[in-house]
């Protein structure tokens, strides 16, 4: 555990010392950077919106404002890992406000498993039946429950991250928990889980 | 048909494991615009605004630097026009540069009379 909390930190002092560099002017640190904290902004970007082209956005978006804050950064007052999942949650935040809400009854059916020879394509219609409960929360519920359970951040950076308290966070991610329980209830046997557990 | 609490559980662990797994990937496009967007932000001057923003915030930011605005006035003024029981420094300076006659003033009694012999 101890060496776990060492790792992150070292981790987080790496990204603090790369962005002190991209400010110096060291054209390598940008794309060090850009390489560690495009993937994770990203894919909790698309997890969010559910779309792609959205999530690129606000991916671009929230590494533009780390760059033209770099010469302002100052190590040691927060992470920057932290500092960018609060900007892409509050751009997310800002869109999916946008949007009208989409009942989960509309949203698509995965693929049809038995159409479907390979595994492959059963890894790819459970991940649509999970986008498509992740879309039926709400959406504080969701940001929590992928921050925890797919991004694997701990309650209390979450709790900084979506500004608000532990117990909210640990509220949040239960309530959503079961939430995506009961949406996919209905669809174990079609996302093929009683037949691995059969079979 | 509905599963039980453990069922939906383990489904669900299942679930975010794949996910985990198999994350969404970003599309070298994407990788593009944001390594010229990072070039750009590097490349481009500091101007003045950004140039005594960024002072301001390494003075401790907005706050702090009102208030070493007012300490600096403040001193000023005491400087200039004391409240009384406290020596007219600046006056008495004033008042020597212009006029040699610095006899029975404060200033004497910080011995700098008679440094000056």
């Amino acid at each position: 555990m101890v060496m776990q909390i060492e790792t992150e930190d070292q981790t987080a002092d790496a990204e603090a010392a790369l962005l002190q560099r991209y400010a110096a002017g060291d054209p390598a640190a940008a794309r060090l950077l850009a390489v560690r904290l495009t993937p994770r902004l990203f894919g909790h970007a698309q997890r969010v919106l559910g779309d792609a082209a959205e999530a690129e956005d606000v991916t671009q978006e929230a590494l533009l404002r780390l760059w033209r804050i770099a010469p302002e950064w100052r190590s040691g007052e927060a992470k920057v890992t932290t500092w960018l999942y609060r900007v892409v949650a509050n751009l997310c935040t800002d869109r999916l406000r946008k949007r009208v809400s989409t009942p989960l009854d509309e949203v698509a059916e995965p693929a049809d498993p038995a159409l479907s020879a390979h595994q492959r394509l059963q890894d790819t219609a459970r991940m649509d039946a999970l986008q498509a409960a992740l879309d039926s929360l709400p959406d504080r519920q969701r940001q929590a429950v992928v921050l925890r359970h797919i991004d694997g951040l701990a309650n209390p950076e979450i709790a900084v991250i979506l500004e608000v308290g532990v117990e909210a966070v640990e509220s949040l991610t239960a309530r959503g928990k079961r939430a995506l329980s009961a949406a996919l209830a209905g669809k174990r046997e079609a996302l093929g889980y009683d037949d691995e557990q059969h079979g | 048909m509905m599963m039980n609490n453990m069922d939906s559980d383990n489904g669900l662990e299942a679930l975010f494991e794949q996910a985990r797994a198999h994350p969404p990937r970003p599309s070298e496009a994407l990788m593009a615009r944001i390594m010229a967007d990072a070039t750009a932000a590097q490349a481009q001057p500091l101007g003045f605004v950004d140039r005594l923003r960024a002072l301001l915030h390494k003075l401790g930011g907005g706050p702090a630097v009102s208030g070493l605005i007012t300490a600096s006035c403040l001193g000023f003024w005491l400087g200039v026009a004391p409240p009384d029981g406290l020596p007219d420094l600046a006056g008495q300076l004033l008042v020597q540069q212009s006029d040699t006659a610095y006899e029975a003033t404060d200033l004497a009694g910080f011995g700098w009379d008679q440094d000056e012999g």
